[in-house]
């Protein structure tokens, strides 16, 4: 079944992924991540020193800022800033320093679909980049369902309006090991196959649902590949004192 | 690591010390003579209305937005100008997300007053139909990055974001001739606003020892000076808005070397955002032709096997 999208993509090709490291001078961490035109600045201030009232102070403690590109700030805006903190808390390890905040704060830069998931990207490159210690990265990914029941990735934010519904994907990142017996293994199956954070908007049937995640697995394993180079370029990076 | 604990930033006596010693001999710590302008690069987004200006490690993104609303009741035939500062917890760990402080509501207020009250932007020609539909324009100015000299920069993407916006073209119709149509971008161009002269902010530092005086303060030089002028001034040489508030008292005539020294920076910084302004807009025109081919109604549509 052949599909044809406004920009000439196929049903499964992500938009062309750019991302910089290391843009801020102020901030211990930042990121800039674009997709296509979706494109977010994250920035990550931390650890400091306590936690804030509601929570944990045995654990580190994960603040996230959405800021959107203009307006005030609403309910969507909390929405986000509630799922960006607990991905990212699943994803850090909160044991290293107890009684700290660690800030993330997200700008929006300019919205054309994925927004979610770039942010969740963003944030994570500028977590890697402030040096927060992570037990592996977040691969986040958008995929929708059209009403004629076929799927497609990383939305324009056209054709996000025009489906029947559509779902943000985060999944850890794949994994490249020595010893494919040695890597990580959660009750007899490979990490990379988890869920991280999954949000649907609309209405999809459950095989849609699946289909949806096969599809975004195998996109996140090219994602996974892409942050991976995209390290490694810039791991000569110098250190961040104070 | 110890630094990053602390959440607030302090500068050191010994580098204070050095900072002013160093002004001594006219030397500043980022190798710069005391009237010299860091360097300034203006980029822009994809869509119109939206600048990033990057003032040495300052840098500072603007938005412009327009909404049709009813008109003040006392200016019933012009458009309305609002400005909104938000300076983003990124930007400097002491700044604070909510409600915008004492400094954000100061660099709002220059940047505003050297708009609106000099008039470089045409409100009345804003105006669709008087006393009903005007166009309010919207300017937001995040602060991304804080390296020192937020005004100065906020007020560069300010303008960048203002002379690359446009806005729909709209007609009145209906029967009476009263409703407005607003028509979308692809049926018709959108239109630049009307701006007649740029008023540029440049910042100056005054130090404990008064003939010392510098122009573009980083944030470290800002941390140690006794005070700050803040004035605004276009390429014609003519003053839209001077601010001093508080800080050290300066004599007379240094606020006239301050001016003219304002005047000339000026003209450089406007030709320089002149140039950014041209390239964006020779790229959107090409980018306009390139789209022709494929913009004609393509939906989403499946091929039948």
């Amino acid at each position: 079944m052949e599909v044809d999208r406004e920009d000439g993509r196929s049903q499964n090709q992500l938009r062309p992924l750019a991302c910089s490291r290391n843009i801020l001078h102020r901030a211990h961490g930042s990121a800039s991540w674009s997709q296509g035109d979706t494109k977010v600045l994250a920035a990550v201030y931390g650890p400091k020193a306590g936690t804030k009232k509601n929570e944990n102070p045995e654990k580190a403690c994960i603040e996230v800022i959405w800021k959107p590109k203009t307006g005030q700030i609403g309910k969507p805006e909390k929405e986000y800033e509630m799922i960006l903190k607990r991905t990212l808390e699943s994803v850090c390890i909160l044991t290293v320093n107890p009684n700290t905040t660690t800030s993330i704060i997200v700008q929006v830069v300019n919205d054309d679909g994925a927004l979610l998931p770039s942010a969740i990207n963003a944030a994570c490159m500028a977590l890697v980049d402030a040096g927060i210690p992570m037990k592996h990265l977040a691969v986040a990914i958008c995929c929708c369902v059209a009403k004629s029941g076929y799927v497609i990735l990383d939305p324009t934010k056209l054709e996000e309006q025009k489906m029947k519904a559509f779902a943000y994907l985060v999944f850890p990142n794949s994994v490249h090991s020595v010893l494919p017996e040695g890597s990580l293994r959660v009750e007899g199956e490979p990490i990379e196959n988890g869920i991280i954070t999954s949000v649907t908007h609309g209405m999809m049937s459950v095989d849609d649902y699946f289909y949806c995640l096969e599809r975004g697995r195998a996109a996140s394993v090219k994602l996974s590949d892409f942050l991976r180079r995209n390290l490694q370029q810039q791991s000569t990076d110098s250190s961040k004192a104070g | 690591m110890e630094g990053r604990l602390a959440n607030s930033w302090r500068l050191t006596v010994n580098d204070k010390n050095f900072i002013k010693t160093a002004l001594l001999s006219e030397i500043r710590i980022d190798g710069r003579k005391p009237f010299e302008f860091r360097k300034i690069s203006i980029k822009f987004g994809r869509e119109d209305g939206s600048s990033e200006v990057q003032l040495g490690q300052t840098r500072v993104m603007g938005m412009v937005t327009a909404q049709l609303v009813q008109p003040y009741r006392d200016r019933p035939k012009e458009g309305i100008l609002s400005i909104f500062t938000e300076f983003s917890p990124m930007a400097d760990p002491s700044f604070e997300p909510g409600r915008p402080g004492e400094l954000a509501v100061e660099l709002g207020r220059i940047v505003d007053r050297g708009l609106r009250e000099s008039r470089a932007v045409d409100t009345e020609s804003l105006c669709i139909l008087a006393g009903k539909f005007v166009w309010a324009i919207r300017i937001d100015l995040h602060i991304l990055d804080n390296g020192g000299n937020l005004v100065d920069a906020a007020n560069i993407a300010a303008l960048a974001a203002l002379l690359t916006f446009r806005r729909p073209e709209c007609s009145l119709g209906g029967e009476d001739g009263q409703e407005v149509i607003v028509h979308p971008p692809e049926i018709r161009e959108p239109l630049p606003l009307t701006v007649h002269h740029l008023p540029i902010a440049i910042s100056f530092g005054f130090f404990s020892n008064e003939s010392i005086l510098v122009i573009d303060p980083t944030h470290n030089e800002e941390a140690v000076m006794g005070g700050r002028m803040t004035t605004t001034v276009n390429a014609n040489g003519d003053i839209c808005a001077i601010q001093k508030s508080g800080g050290e008292g300066v004599p007379r005539r240094v606020i006239m070397q301050c001016l003219q020294l304002a005047t000339s920076k000026a003209a450089s910084i406007t030709k320089q955002i002149k140039d950014a302004v041209e390239v964006f807009n020779t790229e959107r025109a090409l980018r306009k032709i390139k789209r022709h081919p494929t913009s004609t109604g393509n939906d989403v549509r499946e091929k039948q096997n």
